[in-house]
């Protein structure tokens, strides 16, 4: 072999003209390859969109979990205030915001305009206390967690009461923890068949061209020199599959969009699967190819 | 010697496809290697160029031996050893130039020599006209030209034919063989494996004849007569 600059350069210049004519023959079993990744992926693509959904409507019911923590009435508003700040540092806290009594006044009587009553029985002088409404970090969404949370809460100085949803909370928690577990599940066992079906996809087409490989390895090519046109074919067929499964996805999405609301998966989801099915193929392709060059 | 084989024994399975094996092959000499269909001649040839290594025993093949033979040097005794199959191999999607070609460009052999090399061969394959045809638009005979042709491009010290004649009406088999025959007195150590070791003439090279797997009769290096 030629060891010089020239020769190496040689060696590139074939190998480039290896990898366009590999990627120009047997166009029929190529497109039957890209639609069958293509296929493949809008049945993935499909359950990611119905997890992104899930996702959001799981995070709002998740944000409607908090406490309401009652103050003594003797409390002024910047001694609730600085309640409210040292409840923020407590760890699974994601937020505090505090409640003043004329807040809560104006409060009730909006929201329960047809019992604004009661406070008039109460009389001129009767005060709503003022309270704080805090909300939790996802971590610290569990039963033990939230009433350990409680406690501590209820323990400072100049809070009356810490009130949360203890009899609804535990069967919500166990719910979204559920669906969130099974949505994983599904997407390990749809992730290991999608990258399974890739690729097998992309190594048989690689094994049909044994021929090619054949006479590769008996004229003495390097191994790179044989592998590199199939896995560039591999993760061509693996972007191309992945990203038309993403386009006729998206499409079906928009045309639906009017009778289901839905959202679109995000961006760094779309480059998750574009990627996943090019390392898949990239692997077919090479397995493909060491398989006949062994 | 340019190739050794020593106490080689290969098996598929159960059965050994070749077994006991010792035999040696000169610098520029014609060997023919004979035997009935499944003697195991093809997996003889296929040792020479280490498509599979055997079992016990080894094949030294210029200056590279089959139990010492690291993966990255393949290519490089493939280099030295030219094939050719009854199946001819070729490429379908590329031209005679481009296939013939290809040993020279998987080595990184400049543009320029390329050419110069191919053509050269083409013409004395007498093939110079059917140069940008494809596979499939030449006879059985051109086709394994143009393989012998690919064997022969980048000058290899062996060049082993496996059945080069299997496909081949006799009048072009003969050709095919006369080409052999020249290729050998240009240097080239040839083998060829054939079922009809009557193809070439007693006299022009040394006969071995394999059965099931063995080679055989009284002195191994004698020379047979394929009439016989």
């Amino acid at each position: 072999m030629d060891r010089t600059g020239s020769g190496f350069m040689s060696l590139v210049r074939s190998a480039v003209k290896e990898i366009s004519l590999n990627l120009h023959s047997r166009p029929g079993a190529r497109l039957i390859t890209l639609l069958m990744v293509a296929l493949a992926f809008i049945v993935f693509n499909t359950f990611l969109i119905i997890s992104w959904n899930l996702q959001g409507i799981v995070d709002k019911e998740e944000d409607l979990v908090g406490m309401e923590v009652f103050l003594q009435r003797d409390i002024s508003q910047a001694e609730g205030r600085t309640i409210g700040d040292n409840i923020s540092s407590m760890q699974g806290v994601k937020s505090v915001y505090f409640v003043s009594s004329q807040e809560a006044e104006a409060l009730f009587r909006a929201e329960l305009p047809g019992r604004t009553d009661l406070l008039d029985v109460m009389g001129n002088d009767f005060r709503l206390p003022a309270s704080l409404q805090i909300t939790f970090e996802t971590e610290a969404m569990s039963q033990g967690r939230i009433s350990e949370l409680s406690r501590q809460i209820e323990a400072v100085a100049g809070v009356e009461d810490a009130v949360y949803g203890e009899d609804y909370l535990p069967g919500l928690l166990k719910t979204v923890t559920t669906i969130r577990r099974l949505v994983v599940l599904l997407g390990i066992v749809l992730v290991s068949s999608i990258s399974l079906v890739v690729f097998y996809t992309v190594r048989l087409s690689v094994v049909r061209r044994s021929l090619t490989v054949d006479i590769m390895r008996t004229v003495g090519a390097p191994w790179w020199f044989i592998r590199i046109p199939f896995v560039v074919e591999g993760l061509f067929m693996g972007v191309t599959g992945s990203a038309g499964g993403l386009v006729l996805v998206a499409i079906l999405s928009k045309v639906l969009s009017s009778a289901v609301a839905q959202r679109f998966m995000p961006l760094s989801w779309m480059t998750l699967v574009i990627l996943l099915c090019a390392v898949t193929g990239t692997v077919g392709a090479l397995a493909g190819s060491y398989e006949k060059e062994r | 010697m340019l190739v050794t084989m020593s106490g080689v024994r290969l098996s598929y399975g159960r059965w050994p496809a070749l077994d006991k094996i010792d035999m040696e092959i000169r610098q520029g000499e014609f060997l023919v290697i004979s035997g009935a269909s499944g003697a195991g001649k093809t997996t003889l040839l296929r040792l020479i160029w280490m498509g599979d290594r055997p079992d016990s025993g080894f094949v030294e093949v210029s200056g590279f031996r089959s139990d010492r033979i690291r993966n990255r040097e393949f290519p490089q005794l493939r280099r030295k050893i030219g094939i050719v199959f009854q199946d001819f191999r070729l490429l379908h999607t590329r031209t005679v130039f481009d296939n013939v070609a290809l040993p020279l460009q998987v080595t990184g052999t400049g543009n320029r020599i390329v050419q110069k090399r191919v053509i050269s061969l083409l013409a004395r394959m007498g093939l110079s006209h059917r140069r940008n045809a494809f596979p499939h638009e030449l006879s059985g005979g051109e086709q394994q030209r143009v393989a012998i042709a690919r064997a022969m491009v980048a000058h290899p010290v062996i060049l082993l034919a496996d059945e080069p004649t299997g496909n081949l009406d006799p009048e072009v088999s003969r050709e095919v063989v006369d080409l052999l025959l020249e290729i050998n007195r240009g240097g080239t150590t040839v083998v060829m494996a054939t079922h009809d070791p009557r193809q070439v003439p007693a006299g022009k090279g040394r006969f071995l004849f394999l059965d099931r797997g063995v080679l055989r009769g009284a002195d191994r290096w004698t020379e047979l007569d394929p009439d016989s």
